[in-house]
């Protein structure tokens, strides 16, 4: 902060930090100034010319834009004066001579800052008598957005948005003066993980979103605020909905997370929420083996006693519990008492065999904040493409990279989304992650530019999994190196959307609510609330479906999570799941996990309760509800309560809010959370401090290749794929890229197949067909495919596969 | 779902032009400025400037087909529709139009039989108005692909026409056109200028657009 | 009458082969630059500031204070605007198609004043001949060990590229043409804090000059910034060069001290009027410059200063001569047609103002005008360029939009009965 400047506007003297625009010192002192083109996240161009005023200068009064005139010390500023009104009003009359007229049947009429800025500064009337200019209306120029060039006042939002943020500038300014208009390259659609925000941005009616066009007018809207549960960056959103329908969602501008930004699948993916194909009534396996409707009364009846069978039988270690990532802190809490203290096991995981440990996950020593990027000197990226997994995360990236100067390193198998902002990328060969890490801490050869890079502190380090062939130590390897350079932080990377928030409640065999590990004092005081912890130590994941498998575990309660689709592995799970003595499910969908078990119980989800959640960085968030659960569906909570009454025994768990509380008495880092709190002057979120302090351990990864034969698998995700979220949201279905073998043009030639060619990609655990992506980014001998695809059996974690003609 | 326009058939460049494109990039600091040339270089390849021209120089920069295109758009002289052999481009902006710029355009579009902004069936002809090509001191004047020809009448318009229709020269000699149709020059020319242009695009050897001298062609 | 040739000299002398490295040669070429490249960097600007040399694009802003301006980080480039677009300008074509050796050598000299290691010749698209000239010469020249590495043995470096333009009278705008060989939109920059000397081509200091601006400097080396300051009257120094055209008997381009009169530039230089009919009106300075009028302006002395004071300028040089059988709402029409044409469409006053305005006085040549438009032309005008004052101001991010206001001015100032006829007659007096 430097000293700050004072300036006189409108005869009225405020202070402000030297360098910043007037528009916002303005702004931030009441005076509002306006404005089409300026966005406070974006470089401003001056180009509508909306907001000039009249400065004083030595030569006597000057018109300048504010949003591109830096304040400075005893500067005079009139925004009012006669001058200034008649340039308003004149760029407005400009702005209107060949903007169409059609408000009453425009999706922006009601919110719309032309027509408001109309009514506040502009003229009362047109004195325009020629043609306006037109243009085919309106025209898609992706499956998600539909421009109409006649309304557009041509701000340059949506292309300043592309090319500045998101980095993928498939819409721009064509054609020269009066034809200036917006578009894309003729064959070349706008598909952009990020194209929503243009929507969002727009000024005018000119960019419609097609999931959301004609669906509502502004004022029949009902609203909530929340947060986002596809990713686990915690981005800030509004709920929209009229007659108790979630209709659309916004972004909000949330200085920790999302900055205002969504990706496509934050703001359309929520059309599930009022899927046909939700479950509304409990269901329960029949005599035929066919799942039937049942009351909650029966189906509670028929969980609760085959479960307490199991435990009587063979002891509550006998049963497991997978999920809890997708639903809410308070839901996850229920779910972790009510495995440790009504049915007595710690087998359970919220992480789909697809993660890392979660002491590091959560309990990392020198865990980063998301923050830290906009300072960092250097940035590290070796972990999930961040644009697939994490998208708003990818944005910040991209910005530090972009716009502040952060040198940037990114090591993955193939080309990411931050590869054109990068000072040094590394590719190479699933596998050999550990050789990779070694030549990256020897620093030599290839790696000698990465290290200078990494030389600037601070360095923050974003690691995880770059896909289900590399070992989940490669990350942990990863951190214990980079604690080594200059003020190193670590933000250790898991995509669910509560998955931290999950972990803190203690879904993992390792740790209780509030990042306890069992043993300690914590675990202790723990046990003196909910009764004697289990003893024997749990299984993760991958240890639960073997358990499943071979008989060593006979139950499954699964809550919101779908392993036969979900886990590396799939088939292992199909098998899990066939083997399995009992399978009681609380889900929103009968998935290809839940279509298998005994008992369904119809779950309540997004937008349909209230809690709080945790992001990436341990920021807790609230979730708010707006509609109505669909049937009989109740929250996760609620269920696992009643199901604990069968077993005989008593949670105490009354209400979300109630949870709430229990879980700040129980767990020490809470103990900042406050529901009310978090609605209103903590509605940004609360960082939970006190980690574990988890020193990751580093231990030599070998290095592994596939047998001569067959190619190295990078198998990752996609931000769009066959999840039961995605598939259910019809605007979003189809863009899931199906399934697809990438192959270095090489190995193509070397197959004799070319771009589109069907090839048959087979592991020991699964075989597919795929089209044939020519990808040069990828390393030769390697084959990309996309993790989980429509209609597209697993391969398993594998990593090595045969890929024939 | 809505529908969006499918790709249409993609044609690569030869490894020749891609040579020469790169040869081009290596001329400027960052490869983003061999845009224009390089969209020159497009529009020799085919006559025009193509999606598929576009494409291909956005792959030589490193941009979207979109930032390419949002450039080419900017500039009148990149021609994203197949003009004629020949593009005559009537300047009627104030000193030309002072001196009778109007009354030869209509001379051409009459003697051509093609309206301004049009080209013939065959893509023969192409006829266009300009705004001011530094003629003025030899006003009214045209460009035949580029080249010049100063004091031109309505008679030597027609004249014009009428020698690209049945002549149908190979590539346009500027000087010789001057000498043929033209009269009262911005200032003298000096001496005769034998290159020439190939197509309605600018004849500059950088781009490879211009052939070699005339005389040597002759000879 | 005052004529002395400085930058027209060699070709006029030597019609057939003045472009010529040899021709160049023989008559003292490049003689400055090996004395340039013995001075230090700074004594070279301070030649030229010395000279009082003043821009030749249009702006007429002192060249060796631009340099003097440029920041010191590295690299810097230097660019040479050879975008000549300006309505009734063709004096950088004949300095590039007749003497092209002469602005390369003023570009090298200004490369090495401002420690440039790369300078780019923009030539616009149109002009494929200035083009092929130029490249000849610096072909010649790196041949001759006038550029690339170590020139002259002075230890100096310099490339040069030429860069073709495609049809965008913004390009002149040096903003506008530094996006331009960046190979973007060529859409002008925000000044502030986009100035070339400061953040210029790729964001580096740059010094943009006018082809004329650089055909002075051997001169001004070889013979010393005084001896330039001592041509033509104050604020005016050296000769200029005139693009005359429109209802002259002889058009074309003179090369001329500054200080006559517009009667003896018209009616002397240019040979007056053909068929000796009566002068309307002339545009002093190509088509953004307000015109002037026999009345008031055929006396005043030919030099910037004096036709800024009188609210016009001399711009780019061009002098467009009307006599009494034009049609001045006609004149007018293709004017702003040119402006609405070539505004980049980035800011909303001269994307849509430009082209309103072009609109409304089409209609009122064909005869569709109403009253209610003389007073809308003058307030359009006003919403683009307040106050209606010369210099003009902005509410536009560039001066394009405010030169489309010029004509306008005139019209509606001198000949409103012009105007009012065509209103009244329902169409143009003139057919």
């Amino acid at each position: 902060m430097t000293e700050p400047v004072t300036v006189t506007i409108n005869r009225r003297e405020v202070s402000a930090q030297p360098g910043e625009m007037l528009i916002k010192t303005a702004q931030d002192n009441g005076v509002y100034i306006p404005r089409f083109c300026w966005h406070p996240r974006m470089n401003p161009v001056g180009m509508c010319r909306m907001c000039l005023v009249e400065i004083e200068t030595p030569r006597g009064p000057l018109m300048v834009t504010s949003c591109t005139t830096p304040v400075s010390d005893g500067m005079t500023v009139d925004t009012t004066n006669p001058s200034v009104k008649k340039a308003q009003e004149g760029v407005l009359e400009f702005l209107l001579i060949n903007h169409p007229l059609d408000c009453p049947v425009c999706d922006r009429a009601g919110e719309c800052p032309l027509q408001d800025q109309t009514m506040a500064y502009g003229p009362g009337e047109s004195r325009f008598v020629e043609e306006k200019r037109h243009f085919e209306k309106p025209i898609p120029i992706s499956e998600l957005v539909m421009l109409d060039r006649e309304r557009c006042i041509l701000c340059a939002r949506c292309t300043r948005f592309s090319e500045e943020i998101s980095g993928d500038p498939l819409i721009e300014f064509q054609e020269r003066g009066n034809y200036t208009e917006v578009n894309t390259f003729p064959d070349e659609p706008f598909r952009s993980y990020f194209s929503g925000n243009t929507v969002q941005i727009c000024p005018v009616g000119a960019l419609t979103a097609t999931p959301y066009r004609f669906r509502a007018r502004p004022w029949d809207l009902t609203f909530v605020v929340s947060t986002c549960q596809h990713c686990s960056s915690g981005d800030r959103i509004n709920l929209q909905s009229s007659q108790n329908r979630l209709l659309r969602i916004l972004g909000l501008d949330s200085e920790p997370t999302n900055q205002g930004w969504l990706s496509d699948k934050c703001r359309f993916g929520f059309e599930y929420v009022a899927s046909p194909a939700r479950l509304t009534s409990p269901m329960v396996r029949d005599e035929e083996g066919e799942l039937r409707e049942a009351s909650w009364g029966e189906a509670l009846d028929y969980a609760g006693g085959a479960l307490g069978e199991v435990i009587s039988r063979s002891g509550g270690r006998a049963v497991a519990g997978l999920g809890g990532a997708r639903g809410t802190n308070e839901d996850a809490y229920a779910f972790s008492k009510f495995l440790r203290s009504a049915v007595g096991t710690n087998s359970v995981d919220c992480q789909m065999d697809d993660g890392l440990d979660p002491r590091l996950l959560s309990g990392i020593v020198d865990r980063a904040r998301i923050a830290d990027l906009e300072g960092a000197g250097s940035i590290l990226v070796w972990g999930p493409d961040l644009k697939e997994e994490h998208p708003t995360l990818y944005l910040r990236v991209r910005r530090a990279a972009q716009e502040l100067g952060a040198g940037l390193v990114v090591i993955h198998p193939r080309g990411t989304g931050l590869d054109d902002r990068a000072s040094v990328k590394v590719t190479y060969q699933p596998g050999r992650g550990g050789e990779v890490l070694s030549e990256l801490m020897d620093g030599n050869g290839r790696m000698a530019e990465a290290r200078e890079v990494l030389s600037n502190g601070p360095v923050v380090a974003l690691l995880g999994r770059p896909g289900y062939g590399e070992s989940p130590d490669l990350a942990e390897a990863t951190a214990a190196f980079v604690r080594s350079l200059p003020d190193a932080t670590i933000l250790p990377l898991a995509r669910r959307g509560n998955v931290f928030g999950a972990l803190d409640m203690g879904l993992s065999p390792a740790l209780l609510p509030g990042r306890a590990q069992r043993g300690t004092l914590a675990a202790q005081m723990l046990a003196d609330r909910w009764g004697e912890l289990p003893a024997a130590s749990g299984r993760d994941c991958r240890r639960i479906l073997e358990g499943l498998e071979s008989g060593d575990i006979e139950a499954l309660v699964l809550v919101g999570a779908d392993p036969v689709r979900d886990v590396p592995d799939g088939g292992l799970a199909r098998r899990a799941f066939e083997n399995a003595g009992l399978v009681v499910a609380i889900d929103q969908f009968l998935t290809d996990s839940s279509r298998m078990a005994d008992v369904v119980f119809p779950a309540m989800g997004f937008s349909e309760v209230e809690g709080t959640v945790t992001n990436i960085e341990g920021r807790v968030l609230k979730v708010n509800r707006l509609t109505p659960g669909p049937g009989q569906s109740r929250p996760d909570w609620a269920i696992l309560s009643d199901l604990a009454a069968r077993l005989g025994v008593d949670l105490g768990l009354v209400s979300a809010q109630q949870i709430s509380q229990e879980v700040e008495e129980l767990a020490d880092i809470y103990r900042s959370v406050n529901w009310e709190r978090l609605d209103w002057e903590d509605r940004d979120g609360v960082v939970v401090g006190g980690d574990l302090g988890y020193v990751p351990v580093f231990s030599q990864v070998t290095s592994v290749s596939p047998r001569s034969g067959e190619m190295a698998l990078h198998y990752a995700r996609t931000m769009y794929d066959d999840g039961v979220m995605m598939r259910e949201s019809p605007s979003l279905r189809p863009l899931a890229p199906g399934s697809a073998a990438h192959l270095h043009p090489s190995d193509a030639a070397r197959l004799g197949v070319g771009e589109g060619d069907s090839v048959d990609v087979t592991s020991v655990s699964g075989s597919l067909q795929a089209g044939v992506v020519i990808d040069p980014t990828l390393e030769p001998g390697v084959v990309y495919v996309p993790f989980n695809q429509p209609d597209t059996p697993s391969l398993g974690s594998v990593l090595g596969v045969k890929v024939s003609r | 779902m809505v529908e969006i326009r499918s790709p249409s058939v993609r044609r690569g460049w030869s490894e020749s032009v891609r040579a020469r494109a790169s040869e081009i990039v290596k001329q400027y600091p960052e490869p983003r400025s061999a845009v224009m040339p390089l969209l020159y270089l497009a529009m020799a390849e085919e006559g025009y400037l193509t999606d598929n021209g576009m494409r291909e120089v956005a792959g030589a920069v490193g941009l979207t087909p979109a930032q390419v295109r949002a450039v080419a758009s900017f500039y009148t002289m990149y021609k994203r529709e197949n003009p004629g052999r020949y593009l005559i481009s009537c300047c009627t902006s104030i000193s030309c139009m002072l001196l009778g710029s109007d009354e030869v355009l209509r001379a051409i579009e009459d003697e051509s039989d093609v309206t301004a902004g049009e080209t013939d069936p065959a893509e023969l002809i192409s006829v266009e108005h300009v705004e001011c090509i530094g003629a003025c001191g030899g006003a009214p004047a045209v460009t035949v692909n580029y080249e010049l020809i100063e004091g031109m009448t309505t008679e030597k318009a027609r004249e014009l026409v009428r020698w690209l229709r049945t002549a149908r020269p190979e590539a346009i000699v500027g000087a010789e056109c001057q000498e043929l149709f033209g009269g009262r020059r911005s200032f003298d020319w000096g001496a005769f200028d034998r290159d020439s242009a190939l197509g309605p695009y600018p004849a500059f050897g950088p781009l490879g657009t211009v052939s070699g001298p005339a005389g040597d062609q002759e000879g | 009458m005052s004529v002395r040739s400085i930058v027209t000299d060699r070709m006029t002398r030597h019609p057939s082969d003045s472009h010529t490295l040899d021709r160049y040669l023989g008559t003292g070429g490049y003689r400055a630059l090996a004395k340039a490249l013995e001075m230090p960097p700074d004594e070279v600007t301070g030649e030229v500031k010395a000279a009082n040399l003043r821009g030749r694009g249009g702006a007429g802003f002192p060249c060796g204070v631009k340099w003097s301006f440029l920041a010191p980080a590295k690299p810097a480039y230097v660019v040479v605007n050879g975008d000549e677009s300006e309505p009734g300008t063709f004096k950088d074509r004949q300095l590039m198609e007749r003497d092209p050796h002469q602005m390369l050598e003023g570009t090298i000299i200004t490369s090495y004043a401002n420690g440039a290691n790369h300078a780019f010749i923009y030539i616009r698209g149109e002009y494929p001949r200035s083009a092929r000239r130029v490249q000849q010469a610096v072909e010649e020249a790196y041949a001759a060990g006038y550029l690339g590495s170590d020139i002259l043995g002075s230890g100096y470096n310099l490339e040069v590229t030429v860069h073709l333009g495609a049809g965008a009278y913004i390009c002149g705008e040096e903003t506008g043409l530094l996006n331009s060989l960046e190979g973007r939109r060529g859409e002008p920059r925000l000044k502030p804090p986009y100035y070339p000397a400061a953040k210029g081509l790729y964001m580096q200091p740059t010094i943009v000059n006018n082809v004329e601006t650089l055909a002075n400097i051997p001169w001004i080396i070889e013979n010393g910034g005084e001896a330039f300051a001592a041509i033509g009257p104050d604020g005016s120094r050296g000769t200029r060069l005139f693009s005359i055209s429109g209802h002259v008997r002889r058009p074309g381009n003179y090369e001329l001290v500054m200080g006559l009169t517009w009667r003896e530039l018209i009616y002397d230089v240019a040979g007056g009027i053909p068929e000796d009919r009566a002068l309307k009106c002339w545009i002093p300075g190509g088509a953004s410059a307000p015109w002037f009028v026999p009345d008031d302006h055929l006396d005043l002395p030919v030099t910037l200063d004096d036709t800024a004071k009188a609210g016009s300028m001399l711009g780019s040089g061009a002098v467009v001569i009307m006599d009494e059988t034009t049609c001045t709402v006609r004149a007018t029409e293709r004017l702003v047609r040119f402006f609405a044409h070539e505004s980049c469409g980035q800011c909303t006053p001269c994307r849509e103002g430009c082209s309103w305005l072009e609109r409304i006085l089409r209609r009122i040549e064909e005869g569709s005008g109403r009253e209610v438009d003389v007073d809308m032309l003058l307030d359009i005008s006003d919403n683009i360029s307040p106050g209606l004052a010369w210099p003009p101001r902005m509410t536009t991010i560039c001066p394009l939009g405010p030169s489309a206001v010029s004509p306008i001015l005139a019209i509606t100032s001198y000949f409103k009965d012009e105007l009012m006829a065509h209103i009244h007659q329902g169409g143009c007096p003139f057919d």
